[in-house]
C-alpha cells in the first residue's frame, strides 16, 4: 500500500524527462515538423490564402471524392463486420483445433503484406482469372469488367481490413463467460432473443473497436484503391497523392490532407474520450 | 544482549497523510520479531524503510550501531523474502541462490557449491537445476528463503511470505522457518496480518495500527495483558466492557448494565476513572443457574456457532454483546433464544486504560 | 442462429484463404501475364527474381532500411517506455497519447509532409530519409508491445535483486533485461515488419536510389503486373507462415521433451 502511494506522490524528478528526451526531440523534428509543414503548405502554397480550403470544401470534384471516400469507408466497415462477426463466432465456439487453424489463417492474412493481398485479388478478378472463367462456365457470355472497378477495390479492402475486425471481436467473444449464456438460457432467452439481448451487447465493445479501426484506416487508404479501383472513382488518399506527385500541387494536396487528418482525429478523439486510444491497437 | 536493529522516531508522510508516526523499536541479535497489524497500519512501510526501498521522512535506522539510513538497498546487506517470492524466472533455483554471492564477487564454482549447501539446509537437496515455474509454491518459498540467507545478511525480512500458501503448507512452513532461523541465529523481522502465525512463531510481537506501534511484547503478554483496546480486540477474541472504577483499593468497578465487577492486575488507578475491562471468551463459564460465590450475569443466547471440539456462544447481557467459548460437549445444555448465566473469576478480568 | 453463424463463418474462411493461397501456383506459372489457372508451370520467374538487380536491389534496400529503423526505434523507445510505464509525472497522459499519434495520422498525410520537408532538407531519395520517416511510424507499435510487457513486469524482482546486493546497473543487466527479452524481441520484430511493409511513405520519398521492395512492387503492379510479384508474394507468404508457425512447433517440441519428474510430497 505504501508503495503505490509513494509512486503517486513521488517528487517530480528529472529521470523520466531524461529518458523521454531523445524520443521527444526526435518526434518533434521528424514527426511534428513535417506534419506542421503540411498544415503550413495548405495555407501558403502557392500564395497565402484560404483558397485551397475553399476549393477543397466547395469544389464539386473534391466534394464528390470526400463523399465517395466516406461511403466506401462505411460500406467496407459494414462488410468487415458482416464477414468478421460470424468468423469470430466460429473461432470462439469451435473445438480448440479448429479455432487454432482459423486463428492461424487470420493471423497469416494479417501479416501478409497488403501489396501481396492486393496482387492476389488482381489475379482472382482479372480478365483471365478464375472468377471470370467461372462466370463464363455458368453461361454468362459477356462477364462484366471486375478489375479496376469500385467492386474490386472494395472487395480487396474488405479482405485486407477484415482481420482487424475479426481480432477485435474474437478477443471480446473469447472472454465471455459461458456461464453467462447458460444462465440467460435458464432464464428463458433462446435463439434470436438470446443473441439480441445477451450475446450482441456483450460483444459490442469488440464491434466498436473493430469498426473504428477499419473505418479510420479505410478513410486514409492509398495503395489498394489506387491499384484496384476505378480511376474515375478515386478516394481521397489517392487524389492527394495524385495532386502532389503528378501536378506538384502541394497546397491543394496539403489542404485535402489536413481535412482528412482532422476528420480522422475527430473520430479518434471521440473514441479516445470513451474508451482510451491504447485499447484500440492493443 | 545489545540491540542489533534500532529504529528511532521513524516518520513517513505522503503529502498530508501520515503513514508512520514516530515509530521506535529495538530488536536484539537473533530475535524473531513479528510486525502484526491490519493492512495499511504501517507494518510493510516500516519494513520497506528498513530495507531501503522507501525513504523515511524522519528518524533513523541503525544496524549493529551503524546508521544505514543513507545506504542504498544493495549496500545494506539485508535479506528479504517477498510475498510472491520474486524468484528470478530466467535462473534455476541454484542460480537464484547463487545470485547474491555472484554480486559479492564469489567465483562461480564455489558460489554454486555454497548455494547447493544452502538449498540442502532448506530441504531442497537435488532441486537446484529446476526453474522456479517447475517448483511448487512451498518449494519456491524455500528457494526464496535460501537466497535471502546465503550471503549471511545482518537481518532477515519476511514480507507476508506465507500468504500465498494453503493452510496445511502454511503451518508446515511456519515450523520450517522457525527451525532455519534458530539454526542460523539470524535476526528476523516477519510481517503478517495473521495473528495465529504471529503467536506461534515470534519471540516478540509488535502490533501496528494507524502508523503507530500499539504494543511490543512477547506473544503471551500481548494476549493476556493487552495495553490498548485495539490490541485486545485485534488479538484473539475478546469481550470489552466499559466500566468506571468504584474502589481502586479493592479493585472493583461498575458497568451500568452488569453492575459491580472485580478486576485483577497491579495498575495504579483512581476512583471514578473510566476504563475498559477485558474478559476473554474462553475464560467465561456458562451455566443454567447462577454459580455460588461468583458474580453472575444473565445472558440471552442469540447464536451458537459449533466448531466441533468447541463452540462459540454469542449472546447479549442487557445491551452488552457477549461471546463465550465453551467445550463442544458442554454446548448441549443451552439452546438459541434461551437465557442462561455467565460468570468469571476475578483473575480473568484485565483493565485496559487506553 | 448457431448453424447460420457456422456456415457463414465457413464461407468467410474461404474468402480469407483464397487470395493467400492463389499466389503460390501463380509464382510457378509460365504465363507472361495474369492468368489463372496457369497454362503451365516452370521456375523461370524465381530465377528472374534472384538474378534481376531491379528486384534484388529494392529487396536489399528494404532489409537495410528495416534493420536500421528497428535499431533506431528501439534505441528511442526503450528508455521512453521505461519513463512512461515506471514514472508518474505531470504531462504523462499527453505523452502517452503523443506516443500513439503516428498511428492515428493517415500515412498519405505523412507522405506529403515528408515529401516536402525532406525535399527541403535534401533527404528524399536517400536511405537515411526513409529510415528517419519509418522510425516515426514504428515508434508507436514498438511502444505498445513493450509497454504491455513492462506493465506486467514484477518490480519485486528488481527489489529482490537490490536487496541481494545488485546495484541499479547490475540489476538492469542481470535481471530486468533478460526477463524483458521476449518483449524486446517481439517489439523489434514489429518495428522491422512495419518498416519492411510500409508502402505509402516509401512511394513518395524513397526515389530510385533508395527504392524499397513495396515501392518496387507497387510500381510493378501498376505498370506491368510483372509475374515476379507472385514469386515475391509467395516468398513473403512463406516467411510469414514460418514466422507464425515456428513458435508453435518450438513449444510442441519442448513439451515433448522429457521433464524431470517431481517427487510427491516434497514441498
Amino acid at each position: 500500500m505504501g508503495v503505490s502511494l509513494s509512486k503517486l506522490t513521488e517528487k517530480t524528478d528529472i529521470w523520466p524527462w531524461l529518458l523521454l528526451a531523445p524520443l521527444g526531440v526526435y518526434m518533434l523534428i521528424f514527426f511534428v515538423v513535417p506534419l506542421a509543414d503540411v498544415a503550413i503548405m495548405s495555407f501558403v502554397e502557392p500564395k497565402v490564402s484560404f483558397a485551397n480550403y475553399q476549393k477543397v470544401l466547395t469544389g464539386a470534384l473534391y466534394q464528390r471524392v470526400f463523399l465517395n471516400t466516406f461511403l466506401t469507408a462505411a460500406f467496407v466497415t459494414l462488410c468487415c463486420l458482416a464477414v468478421g462477426y460470424p468468423l469470430a463466432y466460429l473461432m470462439a465456439h469451435s473445438k480448440p483445433r479448429t479455432a487454432m487453424l482459423i486463428l492461424l489463417l487470420v493471423t497469416m492474412s494479417f501479416w501478409t503484406s497488403f501489396l501481396v493481398r492486393t496482387y492476389a485479388w488482381m489475379v482472382l478478378l482479372g480478365n483471365n482469372g478464375p472468377l471470370i472463367a467461372f462466370l463464363q462456365m455458368i453461361g454468362i457470355e459477356q462477364p462484366p469488367q471486375l478489375l479496376f472497378t469500385r467492386f474490386s477495390s472494395t472487395l480487396a479492402m474488405v479482405h485486407i481490413l477484415a482481420p482487424y475486425m475479426i481480432m477485435n471481436i474474437y478477443s471480446v467473444m473469447k472472454k465471455i463467460d459461458p456461464a453467462l449464456i447458460r444462465s440467460a438460457e435458464s432464464l428463458g432467452a433462446k435463439g434470436w432473443s438470446l443473441f439480441r439481448h445477451v450475446y450482441l451487447p456483450l460483444t459490442a465493445p469488440g464491434i466498436a473497436n473493430g469498426s473504428v479501426l477499419v473505418f479510420v484506416i479505410c478513410l486514409g487508404f492509398y495503395v489498394t484503391p489506387v491499384l484496384l479501383g476505378s480511376p474515375r472513382e478515386q478516394m481521397i488518399a489517392g487524389l492527394i497523392g495524385h495532386q502532389v506527385d503528378e501536378f506538384l500541387a502541394f497546397g491543394l494536396g496539403s489542404a485535402m490532407a489536413m481535412v482528412l487528418l482532422v476528420i480522422t482525429l475527430v473520430i479518434l478523439t471521440i473514441y479516445h474520450r470513451r474508451f482510451g486510444l491504447d485499447k484500440l491497437w492493443g | 544482549m545489545t540491540s542489533h536493529l534500532q529504529l528511532s522516531d521513524i516518520t513517513k508522510t505522503y503529502g498530508h497523510f501520515t503513514a508512520l508516526d514516530n515509530v521506535s523499536l529495538s530488536v536484539d541479535k537473533g530475535e524473531f520479531v513479528t510486525f502484526l497489524g491490519p493492512s495499511g497500519s504501517g507494518k510493510t512501510t516500516t519494513l520497506m524503510i528498513i530495507a531501503g526501498f522507501e525513504k523515511a521522512s524522519g528518524g533513523s535506522v541503525k544496524v549493529g550501531g551503524q546508521s544505514i539510513s543513507q545506504l542504498a538497498p544493495h549496500e545494506r546487506n539485508i535479506g528479504i523474502v517477498f510475498q510472491n517470492y520474486a524468484l528470478f524466472p530466467h535462473k534455476t533455483a541454484v542460480e537464484n541462490v547463487y545470485f547474491p554471492l555472484q554480486m559479492r564477487g564469489v567465483g562461480r564454482a564455489q558460489g554454486l557449491r555454497q548455494a547447493e549447501d544452502m538449498l540442502s539446509l532448506v530441504g531442497l537437496k537435488g532441486f537446484g537445476h529446476r526453474h522456479p515455474k517447475e517448483l511448487s509454491g512451498g518449494q519456491q518459498q524455500r528457494v526464496a528463503l535460501a537466497r535471502a540467507l546465503v550471503f549471511e545478511p545482518s537481518l532477515l525480512l519476511l514480507d507476508e511470505p506465507l500468504g500465498a500458501l494453503d493452510k496445511n503448507l502454511r503451518e508446515q512452513m511456519q515450523i520450517e522457518i522457525k527451525r532455519i532461523q534458530r539454526s542460523l541465529g539470524v535476526t528476523t523481522i516477519f510481517v503478517t496480518h495473521d495473528q495465529s502465525e504471529a503467536m506461534s512463531m515470534s519471540d516478540r510481537i509488535v502490533v501496528f495500527e494507524k502508523g503507530r506501534i500499539e504494543q511490543a511484547a512477547a506473544p503471551l503478554d500481548i494476549y493476556h495483558r493487552p495495553q490498548t483496546s485495539f490490541v485486545a480486540a485485534f488479538i484473539g477474541e475478546s469481550n470489552l466492557i466499559p466500566a468506571t472504577i468504584t474502589n481502586a483499593a479493592a479493585r472493583t468497578a461498575e458497568n451500568p448494565t452488569l453492575g459491580g465487577l472485580d478486576y485483577s492486575g497491579t495498575e495504579v488507578l483512581s476512583n471514578g476513572q473510566k476504563v475498559t475491562l477485558l474478559v476473554r471468551p474462553e475464560h467465561i463459564k456458562l451455566s443454567r443457574n447462577p454459580i455460588e460465590g461468583r458474580r453472575n450475569v444473565r445472558m440471552t443466547v442469540e447464536t451458537i456457532v459449533n466448531y466441533g471440539d468447541n463452540a462459540l456462544v454469542i449472546g447479549r447481557a442487557g445491551d452488552l454483546p457477549m461471546r463465550v467459548r465453551v467445550l463442544g460437549a458442554d454446548v448441549v445444555i443451552i439452546k438459541e433464544g434461551e437465557e442462561c448465566c455467565v460468570s468469571w473469576m476475578r483473575d480473568s478480568v484485565f483493565v485496559i486504560t487506553r | 442462429m448457431n448453424t447460420f453463424m457456422r456456415w457463414t463463418g465457413f464461407i468467410v474462411v474461404l474468402f480469407i484463404a483464397a487470395p493467400l493461397v492463389i499466389v503460390v501456383p501463380m509464382s510457378f506459372s509460365n504465363a507472361s501475364s495474369l492468368q489463372f489457372p496457369p497454362p503451365g508451370y516452370w521456375l523461370g520467374y524465381y530465377r528472374a527474381y534472384f538474378t534481376d538487380m531491379d528486384w534484388l536491389v529494392p529487396t536489399w534496400n528494404s532489409i537495410l532500411i528495416a534493420t536500421a529503423t528497428t535499431v533506431l526505434t528501439m534505441l528511442l523507445v526503450v528508455p521512453a517506455t521505461f519513463a512512461l510505464v515506471r514514472h508518474k509525472f505531470r504531462g504523462k497522459g499527453i505523452a502517452d497519447v503523443m506516443m500513439l499519434m503516428p498511428l492515428a495520422v493517415p500515412h498519405i498525410v505523412m507522405a506529403v509532409g515528408y515529401y516536402s520537408y525532406f525535399g527541403d532538407l535534401g533527404l528524399v531519395h536517400s536511405h537515411f530519409g526513409v529510415i528517419l520517416a519509418h522510425t516515426c511510424l514504428s515508434v508507436p507499435i514498438a511502444f505498445l508491445v513493450l509497454s504491455a510487457n513492462l506493465k506486467g513486469f514484477d518490480r519485486n524482482l528488481e527489489r529482490a535483486a537490490q536487496s541481494l546486493g545488485a546495484g541499479p546497473a547490475k540489476t538492469f543487466i542481470h535481471i530486468t533485461l533478460p526477463i524483458l527479452r521476449p518483449g524486446l524481441i517481439i517489439s523489434s520484430l514489429f518495428a522491422f515488419i512495419q518498416s519492411f511493409d510500409e508502402t505509402v511513405v516509401a512511394i513518395f520519398i524513397s526515389g530510385r536510389d533508395a527504392e524499397t521492395l513495396p515501392r518496387k512492387m507497387f510500381d510493378s503492379i501498376r505498370q506491368e503486373a510483372d509475374p515476379v510479384i507472385a514469386v515475391i508474394s509467395t516468398l513473403l507468404f512463406f516467411i510469414v507462415l514460418i514466422g507464425i508457425a515456428a513458435p508453435y512447433f518450438a513449444s510442441a517440441l519442448r513439451s515433448r521433451a522429457p521433464k524431470p519428474s517431481r517427487p510427491a510430497g516434497a514441498h
